[in-house]
């Protein structure tokens, strides 16, 4: 069955981290763009989104991680993918988008880094 | 014997002299004064209608003298022509039947021309052996009452109205996204010397334009140019972006038809458009153009992708595989975006199909937690492979309507093929 999209953000040294667990769509997308948009960023700090729990990733999406790297450019702020799922990996592969995202296989590289 | 239809009021026993004095000093003077000045008009009748008593109450609204009415008129002279006719058809036959009726709707005529809307109840009185002697009515004032049904029938008329008006409303607004969504998608595939199209276009939902977009058109007399591809998003603002990258795909081929060249025009266009709008907007897209020799019948594929999934190749001999297009990047994320370019050639019998993934990643399995995959695809493009564009998609098709509620994203299909009976080395000059 489709799980519904969750969301938590915890701060870290390094900077905030976002985790995402259920699918990212059309309908849920909306919530991770306007969440990511209140998350506050400065210079040398970086935003992990932690996608270990995302399920499903759709268009919409994908725009919505390229809208998070945008809020963290905008604030001169850095970003990075941590424990993208194969299915996911696979689609920023194919839109070339792992030239894009700095991607970390797993949290604990990025978020202990 | 003249109707009586009150009894003297019997005052019950309240046990107290002041609450009698008081009942004594309301009760009325007689019967008479009840039954001329109730508040209902009060009518006894023969048994052929001809009236014999009636109350002031009734001769007021009537606007008569007691004298022209009784043993003069019938009660169906105090009616209107439409009450009368009721009167014959309903209520006298029901009253004879039944004996008594009430609460039956009808007008009475006033002498001034005026018509009054009365709700009037009647009893017959019956003599010891059983026989009818008269019959006695009573008149109730409904003017208000029909004034009030009639602002609920005016009001149920006006709400009946809104509801049209809003069902036009929305069949307009629906019309003007059908437009707005065939300006997205061409009519018809351009007819091309040696070659066969096919396309069809999945909406996800009628009332939310899609994101999808394909094109055929002619370059330059002797090549073809092509284009498939998704816009993220959905909407109106989705379907502002497909109308910007279709047009920008046309003008651009025409300028320069190589494909990496169309797609970096169109990938400047979106980043400048939308990169710092707040509102990121991207695309992912095929371009290609197709080079038909009229020599060999065979046609030279040309094609870059911007981070669109692999167009599959079926081929004549039964084999269907992706041509892959790693790499090429998502059109307007970046300024100086790379797109990735494949090439092949079409000979008689193969099939170039394009799609976007809503076909992919349409759910199945029972509770819809699976997706298709790309491997299904190349499986069912197998199956199909050697048969004509129009039989490919007409397979696709029916194999979309067989997702069901596990497409719920609008899905594009465009394929291109080479016909396989005889090459028919053509001048491309002859349509075929």
């Amino acid at each position: 069955m489709m799980s519904p999209l969750k969301t938590t953000v915890r701060e870290t040294a390094a900077g905030p981290v976002l985790e995402v667990t259920g699918e990212l769509d059309y309908t849920s997308a909306p919530e991770l763009r306007e969440l990511t948009a209140t998350i506050t960023l400065r210079p040398g700090l970086r935003l992990v989104l932690d996608l270990g729990g995302m399920e499903f990733c759709d268009s919409s999406g994908i725009t919505a991680l390229l809208a998070a790297r945008s809020h963290a450019h905008a604030a001169g702020a850095d970003i990075a993918l941590a424990a993208v799922p194969a299915h996911t990996l696979r689609v920023l592969r194919m839109v070339g988008l792992d030239e894009v995202f700095t991607i970390h296989p797993d949290r604990e590289s990025v978020i202990g880094s | 014997m003249m109707c009586r239809s009150a009894e003297q009021p019997d005052p019950q026993d309240t046990g107290g002299d002041a609450t009698d004095v008081l009942f004594a000093a309301l009760l009325e003077d007689s019967a008479d004064e009840l039954y001329e000045s109730a508040p209902c008009g009060y009518l006894s009748a023969l048994m052929d209608g001809t009236i014999a008593k009636i109350n002031s109450t009734l001769l007021g609204w009537l606007s008569l003298d007691r004298e022209a009415v009784v043993g003069r008129m019938r009660f169906t002279d105090l009616l209107t022509v439409g009450g009368k006719l009721y009167h014959e058809t309903h209520f006298a036959p029901l009253l004879r039947m039944q004996g008594e009726i009430s609460g039956i709707a009808l007008d009475i005529k006033q002498s001034a021309g005026g018509r009054m809307p009365v709700l009037v109840s009647a009893a017959v009185k019956y003599g010891s052996t059983g026989q009818p002697l008269l019959t006695r009515t009573t008149v109730f004032d409904a003017r208000d009452r029909r004034a009030y049904e009639e602002e609920l029938l005016r009001r149920r008329d006006a709400a009946e109205e809104a509801r049209k008006q809003a069902e036009a409303d929305r069949a307009r607004l629906q019309e003007a996204l059908a437009v707005l969504q065939q300006s997205l998608l061409p009519d018809t595939l351009p007819p091309i010397p040696g070659v066969e199209t096919a396309a069809h276009y999945h909406t996800a939902s009628p009332d939310r334009l899609g994101g999808d977009f394909y094109d055929v058109f002619p370059l330059d007399g002797k090549r073809f140019a092509f284009f498939l591809g998704d816009v993220c998003g959905k909407g109106p603002q989705a379907a502002a972006v497909t109308s910007l990258t279709r047009y920008t795909l046309r003008a651009a081929a025409l300028h320069d038809p190589d494909p990496v060249s169309a797609l970096s025009t169109l990938n400047t266009v979106l980043h400048e458009r939308y990169a710092d709008s707040g509102d990121p907007r991207y695309c992912t897209a095929v371009f290609g153009t197709l080079g038909p020799d009229p020599t060999t019948g065979h046609v030279a594929v040309q094609l870059a992708s911007g981070g669109h999934p692999p167009v599959l190749v079926l081929r004549a001999d039964g084999t269907a595989d992706f041509l892959p297009t790693p790499g090429g990047l998502l059109v307007g994320v970046v300024p100086g975006a790379r797109f990735t370019t494949a090439t092949t050639v079409l000979t008689p019998g193969d099939t170039l199909l394009l799609y976007t993934d809503g076909l992919t990643e349409a759910r199945t399995g029972d509770d819809q937690s699976d997706r298709y995959g790309d491997e299904a695809l190349r499986g069912f493009a197998v199956r199909h492979a050697g048969r004509p564009p129009d039989a490919v998609v007409q397979a696709l098709t029916g194999l979309l309507h067989g997702f069901g509620d596990g497409l719920d994203d609008d899905t594009a299909l465009l394929a291109i093929g080479v016909p396989a009976t005889g090459p028919a080395p053509c001048d491309p000059a002859t349509p075929d």
